[in-house]
């Protein structure tokens, strides 16, 4: 098993390099190329900026030097191992170093700053919305299993694609619209993620001398509804069909007969032992999360005006931001490879048969 | 089976998870509330050394406001209409004004800056030497007392008015305006955009309370640069000089924005682009009124639908419209139970405007003819644009300058609708339609067909394109819309790589014609793209640009004007208005010759203000 997983983690180096150049090539043959920080947003150009800005960041950057030297000291400055590179560029010693994600071109600031102010939104989010979307699924699933060509397994099947098929963008608007609107009902916030004065409240509902203040935490969860909503209700219908498969099958094996058949109550059977059986292709799915983790939704955030990681990707697209673009795709490619390998592993855990010996 | 994972342990590791992100969501919330306190703090303690400063002079009898408010008084040149103001009935101090910008900020630090978003916030933060009057765009003193221009133009003296602090109390000197001129020109500091706009002053001197600005050839220009560059803190920037690291630290910086303004960040160096921007009154500010709302608050809203529903609520105060939108909402009673509308010019808005590449590969395009160029702008039926894609919410242009300058020729008629007069010029240049099938050909049988770059994603350049290919057609003319994204775009103006290309210009209140039209900038870089050559254009832009004697200036670009339109580089298209919805609760909102009374955005307390009884945010 070690010998395995060594052998899978030695495997990831050329499958990142591989990524990693990928990319970076694709970034540097993009029509347009990097001038596109030069625009200024809402379409107005000030004149006298741009040649000076071309210079400069030719300079700062070295982006006039040729691809291969461009990358190469990309991956000098992310690796751990290196030559250290002193703050006008010049190359010191070789040894270990802090790895350096870089500079984003269009915001001039520290990748890693940018990560780490968009990465605990996107978390907190993400961290709603898929256990959610998974405990909704599996109950929906294992159910509609149960009752398979009934009023229950329909309704629920029928649900589900219905809101599978609605776009996103749509839903987020007219959610907006409808219930955060004082001409209809104004039940939930508009935008943000807080309201204006929520700096000054305490954490917890308490009660001052105005009335009842909601607090920051009831504040920051009534923000979060309709935003952890959109990112849910199209996530079940897949989900569901799966685990309903799954359970489906299982319920119609010979062991779960012969639980019946010895007097195992129908809930015991479910739970208990088809349930566990099904799990499988949970598993693999679930290698999904862990990137996905990461990924934030540019549609959710944009309605909602929420800077999470789904706007700092696209955005870093859009401008040709080339070192922002290159850490996420780095961090997104570690982490789905490590999924792999956990759900690999994950196998060989929950089925006794799978072995890497 | 007893030790498996059962539903149990399920609800407690739920449990235990749920704890955990509250924990984490508190300790968020606690490292937030340390902040608002040890800024609370600072705040104390600078109180407490202001008290004791007062205390000191009091007691050695110093007579308090003979220097500083009184002089600034005295002075109120700049500071009438905001005097004025607060003359009005119903005036009371107070209220927030929540106003948005549709896209992230990237940074509030000045020099670093490029976008629009941040210049509005710096201005109400940091100052500037001089202001304009809004209604008679006239120069007024504001930083400082009065100026001195030397005859051949090349020195200015700005004599800075004694008593000017500080957000934090420190005095502002003649020091403070020549270390801003050095720092922007600092080659460590990542502000190239700022550097190439002032790299036209040579240095800046002090002379006892005098900032004198040195130049290396007279500009027309060179008054309103020195004069509404914004004044950076020696104590506070200096010290981001000490070394190249400093220097990076501050060009990695997205909130270090602090000034002698109306308003100020509640902490000068800590904002990061994750947060609203709020601005704080700035208690300590110089002039004879401060700030009439207590917050000035910036969400960042980027969905339209989102931005609409907030204004209906009336969680933002203003809202800036566009045609469709305004039509609609301007009849929509909800919307005026609590809002009203204004549609005006902004002197500073700009012009769209169709380039015609005259030059491609080095080979003259059929647009090198100056008739065929005419012709097209014959056929480019304006009036119609801004009736039908703008709504009646625009005026068709005929040249760079703006209606309410003074740069503007007045006899310069605008070129009406007319195939008749395009089809003639264009059968003079040489295009007919030779074999009948209703496009015009050239003598070798080229069809008269082009391609036609906008930029994607915008609706009213969608539109507008649409409108000329259906005129164009009228005259035999085949138009292909190539919608082009920014990049794209850009790489194709320093390629010249485009046959015609529509796009935006800002304007101001005395433009430059040098950029667009003079033959020096058809070099790679410059934004003559379109290779527009004329000796007689370059004569009147050197003239012109050089010369420090209004009057005779104003006749010079008048001539460019006419030349402008005998030649036409460009077709211009429309001024676009201003079409803005206010919220109900904001008095004193008034049309002026530069567009509206804004606060803040000639560098004052602001005119705008809330009655007592229709306030609705604290402090």
């Amino acid at each position: 098993m070690t010998q395995y997983i060594v052998r899978r983690l030695l495997l990831m180096l050329p499958t990142l390099a591989g990524i990693t150049v990928l990319v970076f090539a694709v970034m540097a043959m993009a029509p347009g190329g990097i001038g596109a920080n030069l625009m200024t947003r809402g379409g107005d150009m000030r004149p006298e900026e741009r040649a000076a800005m071309v210079a400069y960041l030719n300079k700062r950057y070295g982006l006039d030097q040729p691809m291969a030297t461009q990358y190469l000291r990309w991956l000098n400055n992310v690796l751990p191992i290196g030559y250290e590179t002193g703050p006008d560029g010049s190359r010191g010693k070789f040894g270990f170093k802090p790895p350096d994600l870089g500079m984003s071109f269009v915001k001039n600031r520290p990748v890693l700053d940018l990560i780490a102010e968009a990465l605990p939104i996107t978390l907190l989010l993400n961290a709603l919305t898929i256990p959610l979307i998974f405990a909704g699924s599996i109950l929906m699933g294992v159910y509609t299993a149960r009752f398979r060509g009934q009023a229950l397994d329909i309704g629920i099947g029928t649900a589900n694609l219905a809101l599978w098929s609605i776009p996103t963008i749509w839903m987020g608007v007219m959610l907006i619209g409808f219930l955060a609107s004082e001409q209809y009902l104004k039940w939930f916030p508009t935008t943000g993620l807080e309201s204006l004065r929520a700096d000054s409240w305490t954490f917890l509902p308490s009660r001052t001398e105005t009335g009842w203040q909601i607090g920051y935490l009831l504040d920051l969860l009534w923000h979060l509804v309709l935003p952890v909503f959109c990112l849910t209700y199209s996530g079940f219908a897949f989900l569901t069909k799966l685990t309903r498969s799954a359970v489906l099958e299982n319920l119609l094996s010979d062991y779960a007969r012969t639980a019946r058949a010895k007097g195992v109550s129908e809930q015991v059977v479910l739970w208990r032992h088809v349930f566990r059986n099904s799990l499988l292709p949970l598993i693999t799915v679930a290698a999904s999360i862990l990137p996905g983790l990461l990924v934030g939704s540019v549609i959710v955030e944009t309605i909602f005006s929420i800077d999470g990681m789904g706007r700092l990707a696209v955005e870093a697209v859009q401008m040709r931001d080339r070192e922002v673009v290159l850490s996420i795709t780095l961090v997104t490619g570690i982490l789905t490879l490590v999924s792999y390998l956990l759900v690999d592993i994950c196998y060989a855990l929950a089925d006794p048969r799978v072995s890497y010996e | 089976m007893g030790n498996r994972f059962g539903v149990k342990d399920l609800l407690l590791y739920l449990f235990l998870s749920v704890i955990l992100v509250s924990v984490w969501l508190a300790m968020v919330q606690v490292d937030r509330q340390w902040e608002l306190i040890s800024l609370a703090q600072e705040q104390l303690e600078t109180q407490g050394r202001d008290i004791a400063e007062i205390r000191r002079k009091v007691q050695n009898g110093v007579v308090m406001g003979a220097s500083s408010s009184g002089g600034a008084t005295e002075a109120a040149g700049g500071f009438a209409r905001a005097l004025a103001a607060r003359e009005e009935l119903d005036f009371a101090r107070g209220d927030w004004l929540v106003d948005y910008f549709p896209d992230n900020l990237q940074t509030l630090t000045p020099i670093l800056s490029s976008d629009t978003y941040a210049t509005q916030v710096q201005q109400r933060v940091l100052d500037t030497l001089i202001t304009r009057d809004p209604e008679t765009l006239k120069w007024l003193p504001l930083v400082a007392e009065s100026w001195q221009i030397s005859d051949d133009g090349l020195t200015i003296r700005f004599k800075i008015r004694p008593g000017v602090v500080f957000a934090d109390g420190e005095p502002l000197t003649a020091e403070d305006v020549a270390f801003t001129h050095r720092m922007v020109m600092d080659e460590r500091v990542a502000g190239p955009r700022w550097r190439a706009f002032f790299s036209r002053i040579r240095e800046v001197t002090v002379e006892g309370n005098d900032a004198v600005f040195h130049y290396e050839e007279p500009y027309f220009g060179s008054f309103e640069l020195a004069g509404t560059m914004p004044i950076l803190a020696e104590h506070f920037y200096a010290p981001y000089l000490d070394s190249v690291e400093t220097a990076e630290e501050f060009n990695r910086s997205t909130g270090l924005l602090f000034g002698s303004g109306p308003y100020r960040l509640q902490d000068p160096k800590s904002w990061t682009p994750d947060q609203t921007v709020e601005l704080v009154r700035n208690d300590r500010y110089w002039g004879p009124v401060q700030g009439p709302f207590n917050r000035i608050v910036y969400k960042v809203i980027q969905n339209d639908a989102a931005l609409l529903t907030e204004f209906r609520n009336g969680d933002i105060d203003i809202y800036r419209a566009r045609p469709l939108d305004y039509r609609e909402l301007k009849s929509d009673p909800e919307v005026e139970k609590h809002a009203r509308s204004l549609e005006y010019y902004d002197a500073r808005g700009g012009y769209v405007y169709v380039a015609w590449n005259q030059k491609l590969n080095g080979e003259p395009t059929r647009f090198a003819d100056k008739r065929v160029r005419q012709a097209m702008t014959y056929l480019t039926d304006r009036q119609r644009i801004a009736d039908e894609v703008m709504l009646g919410y625009a005026k068709p242009a005929n040249g760079p300058f703006n209606p309410q300058g003074e740069q503007i020729n007045p006899d310069v008629e605008t070129r009406e609708f007319n195939v008749e007069k395009a089809r003639e010029l264009l059968a003079e240049a040489g295009y007919l339609d030779r074999d009948g099938d209703g496009v015009l050909e050239a003598e070798d049988g080229e069809p008269f067909e082009f391609t036609f770059s906008y930029p994607s994603g915008s609706d009213d350049f969608k539109r507008i394109v649409l409108l000329l290919k259906d005129l164009y057609v009228r005259a035999g003319i085949i138009l292909n819309p190539e919608p082009t994204d920014w990049p794209l775009m850009l790489k194709a103006l320093d390629d010249k790589t485009f046959e015609a290309i529509s796009l935006g210009w800002t304007s101001g209140f005395e433009i430059d014609l040098y950029q667009f039209f003079h033959s020096d900038q058809t070099q790679p870089g410059g934004d003559n793209f379109m290779s527009y050559e004329s000796p007689e254009m370059d004569a009147l832009i050197d003239e012109a640009r050089q010369s420090m004697d209004k009057d005779l200036r104003m006749q010079l670009w008048r001539q460019a004007h006419e030349l402008l339109w005998e030649d036409q580089p460009y077709t211009f298209l429309l001024w676009r208005a201003r079409l803005d919805f206010f919220d109900n609760r904001l008095h004193n909102i008034q049309r002026v010759t530069a567009g509206v009374n804004w606060p803040g955005l000639w560098r004052m307390p602001g005119e705008w203000y809330v009655p007592a009884p229709l306030q609705k945010y604290g402090d």
